[in-house]
């Protein structure tokens, strides 16, 4: 049976895909039986799945970000009609 | 009776039908410029696989056109609007040295931002050498803790969320406050969050660039999403609430 120490060490930094078989389902069992690592457990697989809907919704918030300065674009556009004549 | 070739069938024309004849004549040149592209130098071929099957906008455009959603892109992960502008312009460098190797296959715009990947990566690298974290010095109570916690067998209960986030993913507002509950994360942690989670960079790689141990990457990682929950709470039900 793995310690606490072991299943958050594979679920925080292993990656689970490449995992082997045994190993999964002795994290699995663990998480199933030990009432911190399940919540905790819960609790990563909710910030990583909350990442990975931000990701997929990141053309939502594009408005909300801030923009490059006048200033500045106009040394780019300079910079790259230098760039692209060479 | 004139004998003309159309599209592999054999057509008898009368020849005294002269306006017939002119548009049969326009038909075969069309379908000729259509089949055979060295006849129309300006038209996009179909056939070739090297031809770009996206329009590729002129790198002097890029600016207008891509400016503003890179740099929005690279302050959403570096923060800092120094870096962030010198990493659109070492994009927009990148990319026109590399454009005869972009294939076409989709929006110049995400093949920009594929560079642009790699450049944030280079600029946390930098300010990671010029801000260099002293892990002694860095709240060492919480590593104490953090090991003891897991030294064997876990002793805490982490707390519930107070509301629930999956709720409002389809609302655009929660992902704004969402952003901005990242950036105020501390560093490290945030950028071992942005490299790790949302880069999807792998542990060695995110080590590598931080100069960390993977522990405490581990450590870094629990102590952003700890601090991701606990601004996105007071953030969001307070929101709630007004």
């Amino acid at each position: 049976m793995l310690t606490c120490k072991q299943v958050s060490n594979a679920l925080s930094k292993e990656d689970y895909e490449k995992l082997s078989p045994m190993r999964k389902f002795f994290l699995k069992l663990h998480v199933k039986l030990c009432i911190f690592c399940g919540k905790f457990n819960g609790q990563v697989m909710e910030s990583q799945d909350m990442c990975r809907c931000y990701k997929e919704h990141e053309q939502d918030v594009e408005s909300a970000r801030p923009k490059l300065d006048t200033d500045k674009k106009e040394a780019l556009k300079q910079l790259l009609a230098e760039q692209s004549k060479r | 009776m004139v004998n003309r070739s159309f599209a592999g069938n054999v057509v008898l024309i009368d020849s005294s039908n002269d306006s017939l004849n002119n548009q049969l004549a326009k038909v075969d040149y069309t379908i000729e410029r259509v089949s055979n592209p060295a006849h129309c130098p300006n038209s996009s071929s179909m056939s070739d696989p090297k031809q770009p099957k996206v329009e590729i906008a002129p790198p002097d455009t890029w600016v207008d056109r891509y400016g503003d959603y890179l740099y929005g892109f690279a302050m959403s992960r570096l923060r800092n609007p120094e870096a962030a502008a010198d990493c659109v312009q070492d994009t927009f460098l990148a990319g026109i040295k590399a454009l005869d190797r972009f294939d076409g296959s989709r929006d110049i715009k995400f093949w920009l931002r594929g560079i642009m990947r790699n450049k944030i990566v280079d600029q946390i690298r930098k300010s990671i050498k010029e801000n260099k974290v002293d892990i002694a010095d860095e709240d060492e109570a919480l590593l104490e803790s953090f090991w003891f916690k897991y030294s064997g067998i876990a002793t805490t209960n982490p707390d519930p969320w107070q509301f629930n986030p999956r709720k409002y993913y389809d609302n655009s507002e929660f992902w704004v406050v969402f952003e901005s509950c990242i950036n105020q994360v501390k560093e490290p942690a945030r950028q071992a969050f942005i490299l790790r989670v949302l880069e999807d960079q792998t542990t060695e790689e995110v080590c590598k660039v931080l100069d960390v141990s993977p522990n405490y990457l581990w450590v870094l990682l629990h102590r952003a999403r700890e601090k991701l929950k606990v601004l996105l709470e007071a953030r969001w039900t307070g929101k709630d609430v007004k």
